[in-house]
């Protein structure tokens, strides 16, 4: 099964160290074959507020970083414990911060 | 713990890190069951352990350092510390326990589990134990999810494990990565069982599903695992390719039924993008690290042209056509032959695709394969020769063996149209097997030769299309490493089949047997005995009158010992004798044909002592009674002696004894020299 893991804008910004560490813990993952795309995202994104049949578009920055989506990562897992140890790792290396883990719905 | 369940965050944690400490282990160890026991120990104190505590900071670890542990228990136990074991057991004892975390550097780790994935793909294992020991090291599977998905019980995988550790540990197969020739050998052993572990997933061979995901993906782990262990390999970088775009191709493969959609029939939009984008990186990797094409490659470049059409209609079907030219060079198959028919069909036309399928209805390997009748009722349909067509379709779904398949092969063969008015050959089988003017041996001879042409060809192709060409492939794949006489048999019953329903149906066949020669039957291969012999055996003094009987029976007549055997005494009686003195009532006498079968005069004249006042129950008997275990069933029993039926191996024994080491089939084949066997009038 697929999970599609993200974090959250306001943490503590990632110094050299930390740098090297997700570095490895991504090199681990996709070696263990569990990874399959990862990426960090822009803060500042566009929005789209549809209401009405009216498409109203809206650019960022948005005031509260603390809401905006600044990197994810798509694994593929056996179950979601397994999905939740390596989150576990994850975090342990990031330090602070929110982040979401949501299931992908397609084959399991 | 907190909202989730403890156990299921150790099976988590186990699922990522067995195979790094199982592949640990066993270089420790040397020992894959050992290795497997100490893990499982580990396991267990997490199962204990965990919910109280947590889950630790560095999980793999901590389960090393406890396996570790327990290994040194053992090795101390069992005294057999030579002076390795004994070094490593003092730095393991001396250093304070957080040193017990410090794993070896990553690529240590990784080349044991390459290594473990080559000790458990090894040849020395069965197929089946190969790819169960596989799930369970290195996939880091329970026993009852490797059951679960191949649809065998647990106990079986067990034993299948057990087993193969026993022959791995028997057979000192060396924890080791080979080098030098050895080495392709083994590569090709280990991407084998990873792609049986794929495919089993992806086109589940029985069972209600069509696809098993979970193999499936466990497959590709593993792929994508050994991958990265072994970079440079072309063909390891080919089979992940492969099962990547197969994968590809999971959610538009089956239908909101389960029904099966075949690959021109797919909604492309359904086709994961992503896994499409991994299988063509991998494919090019695979083209950099060079090398000649290997199969796997082959059909990842294959998987790539399908990849890539936007539509069905846009498939470049002649660079398929090509591709697989090139497969069928290295990887010479039947499957890979028909595979080849499909594209050419494509790329050429049906006709052409024919061309390459017929010849493989030959192939003793494609017998029972649903998918050449599959392939064939499909180019018949597109040629508009629907009634073969609906003919293949519905012997592919009775080979079948996974039911949505079967179902949508049923559903063709109905999409074909009505049948026109020819008779089956089903039809004509059944009426040709129900005539009355056979006797038994011929009908049961018969039908054997009838069934084997209607599981071939199928009870529902017309009679005209059972031609010579198909029959004669019939016998060259089913027949052609058989005997002579076994040949000339069949021969004589499609021949027999073929006039009588020309001659006295009048339906119009093709002459089905017209390619079929007689062998010449090289005579004396068992050498008969010598009259002479057989009379002196016959008349030695002292012979007991059961073997008298039974000798003389096949002596004197076509019968052979397992049917001279199987008498009974009311076989005997509603046959009738001829020429007996007296103790048989209820003589009748009857024809010569069948007293030239089953036994002669000097027979008759022998019965009546041998049956002496019995009613019922086997005519020859054995000289004892059956010891109350092993009392045979009592159509073996005699009601009135209890005593059980002469075996056969007995019968034979008495005979060598007699004879000097000859058989009976010899002396069935003996005619007596004087009195030639009364011929059938």
């Amino acid at each position: 099964m697929r999970f599609l893991m993200t974090t959250k804008g306001g943490g503590p910004a990632p110094d050299e160290a930390m740098h090297i560490e997700m570095g490895k813990f991504v090199e681990e993952m996709t070696k263990a074959g569990v990874l399959l795309a990862t990426g960090g995202l822009d803060p500042a994104g566009t929005r789209f507020t549809s209401s009405g049949g009216d498409l109203t578009i809206t650019d960022g920055p948005f005031t509260e970083a603390r809401e905006a989506i600044v990197s994810f990562a798509l694994i593929e897992v056996r179950s979601k414990e397994e999905a939740i140890e390596l989150s576990r790792r994850f975090w342990q290396i990031v330090g602070d911060g929110v982040g979401d883990m949501q299931q992908v719905f397609g084959p399991e | 713990m907190t909202s989730w369940d403890a156990h299921a965050a150790v099976d988590g944690v186990w699922k990522l890190e067995s195979a790094r400490i199982v592949a640990g282990l066993v270089r420790m160890t040397g020992d894959v069951g050992l290795a497997e026991e100490f893990a499982q120990d580990a396991l267990l104190a997490a199962l204990e352990r965990w919910p109280e505590s947590g889950v630790p900071d560095n999980p793999g670890a901590w389960l090393m350092a406890i396996a570790k542990r327990r290994a040194i228990d053992h090795l101390r136990r069992a005294e057999r510390l030579d002076r390795k074991h004994e070094q490593l057991a003092h730095e393991l004892t001396t250093q304070p326990d957080e040193s017990l975390d410090l794993a070896p550097d990553g690529d240590e780790v990784g080349d044991d589990v390459l290594r473990l994935m080559f000790i458990s793909c090894h040849p020395a294992l069965t197929t089946e134990a190969r790819l169960a020991l596989t799930l369970r090291l290195v996939g880091g599977l329970r026993t009852e999810e490797i059951a679960r998905a191949f649809l065998v019980s647990e106990t079986a995988v067990a034993q299948r494990i057990v087993r193969a550790k026993r022959t791995l540990a028997a057979r000192r197969i060396p924890f080791e990565v080979p080098e030098g020739r050895e080495r392709a050998a083994r590569l090709s052993s280990v991407l084998e069982v990873i792609y049986l572990v794929f495919n089993e997933g992806y086109a589940a061979t029985a069972g209600e599903d069509l696809i098993r995901p979970g193999l499936c993906l466990e497959a590709l782990r593993l792929g994508r695992v050994l991958a990265q262990l072994m970079p440079g390999e072309a063909e390891v970088l080919g089979l992940v390719a492969l099962m990547e775009l197969q994968a590809s191709r999971a959610e538009a493969r089956t239908g909101p039924e389960g029904e099966p959609i075949p690959l021109h029939e797919q909604n492309r939009g359904r086709w994961d993008r992503l896994l499409i984008r991994r299988g063509m990186t991998a494919l090019l990797q695979a083209r950099t690290a060079g090398g000649p094409l290997g199969p796997y490659v082959l059909q990842a470049a294959i998987a790539v042209c399908h990849a890539q059409a936007a539509t069905a209609a846009g498939t470049d079907w002649a660079q398929i056509a090509a591709l697989y030219d090139a497969l069928f060079r290295v990887l010479p198959t039947p499957v890979v032959q028909l595979n080849r028919a499909v594209a050419v069909a494509m790329a050429d036309g049906p006709e052409a695709g024919l061309a390459l399928a017929d010849p493989l209805l030959a192939e003793p390997a494609m017998r029972n394969y649903h998918l050449l009748p599959g392939v064939r009722g499909d180019l018949l349909a597109r040629l508009g020769r629907s009634t073969e067509a609906r003919a293949e379709f519905e012997r592919a779904a009775e080979l079948a063996q996974n039911t949505p398949e079967r179902a949508i092969l049923l559903k063709r063969a109905a999409a074909c149209g009505g049948r026109d008015d020819a008779v089956t050959l089903g039809h004509a089988v059944a009426a040709f097997l129900d005539r009355a003017d056979l006797d038994a041996g011929t009908l049961r001879a018969y039908r054997h030769t009838m069934n084997r042409m209607l599981a071939h060809l199928g009870a529902g192709i017309p009679l005209p299309e059972v031609t010579a060409e198909r029959v004669a492939e019939l016998f060259a794949a089913a027949w052609g490493g058989a005997a002579d006489a076994t040949w000339n048999r069949h021969r004589a019953a499609v021949r027999s089949f073929a006039a009588w329903a020309a001659r006295d149906r009048g339906w119009h066949t093709a002459d089905p047997a017209a390619r079929l020669g007689r062998r010449h039957e090289p005579r004396g291969r068992t050498p008969a005995l010598d009259p002479v012999f057989v009379e002196a055996l016959l008349a030695r003094p002292g012979l007991a009158l059961r073997e008298r009987t039974l000798w003389t029976m096949l002596y004197e007549s076509t019968a052979t010992a397992a049917l001279a055997l199987s008498l009974d005494i009311e076989d005997v009686k509603s046959i009738g004798g001829t020429g007996g003195t007296g103790g048989i009532e209820d003589i009748e006498d009857i024809g010569d044909h069948t007293r030239g079968t089953l036994w002669g005069p000097r027979t008759a004249g022998l019965l009546p002592q041998l049956i002496a006042g019995r009613r019922r129950g086997p005519l020859f008997l054995a000289d004892r009674r059956p010891a109350p275990a092993r009392t045979p069933p009592s159509r073996d029993l005699c009601p009135e002696t209890g005593r059980r039926r002469l075996s056969y191996e007995r019968a034979e024994y008495l005979f060598k004894q007699a004879s000097h080491g000859n058989t009976l089939y010899q002396l069935r084949l003996t005619e007596p020299a004087a009195t030639r066997r009364p011929s059938p009038s």
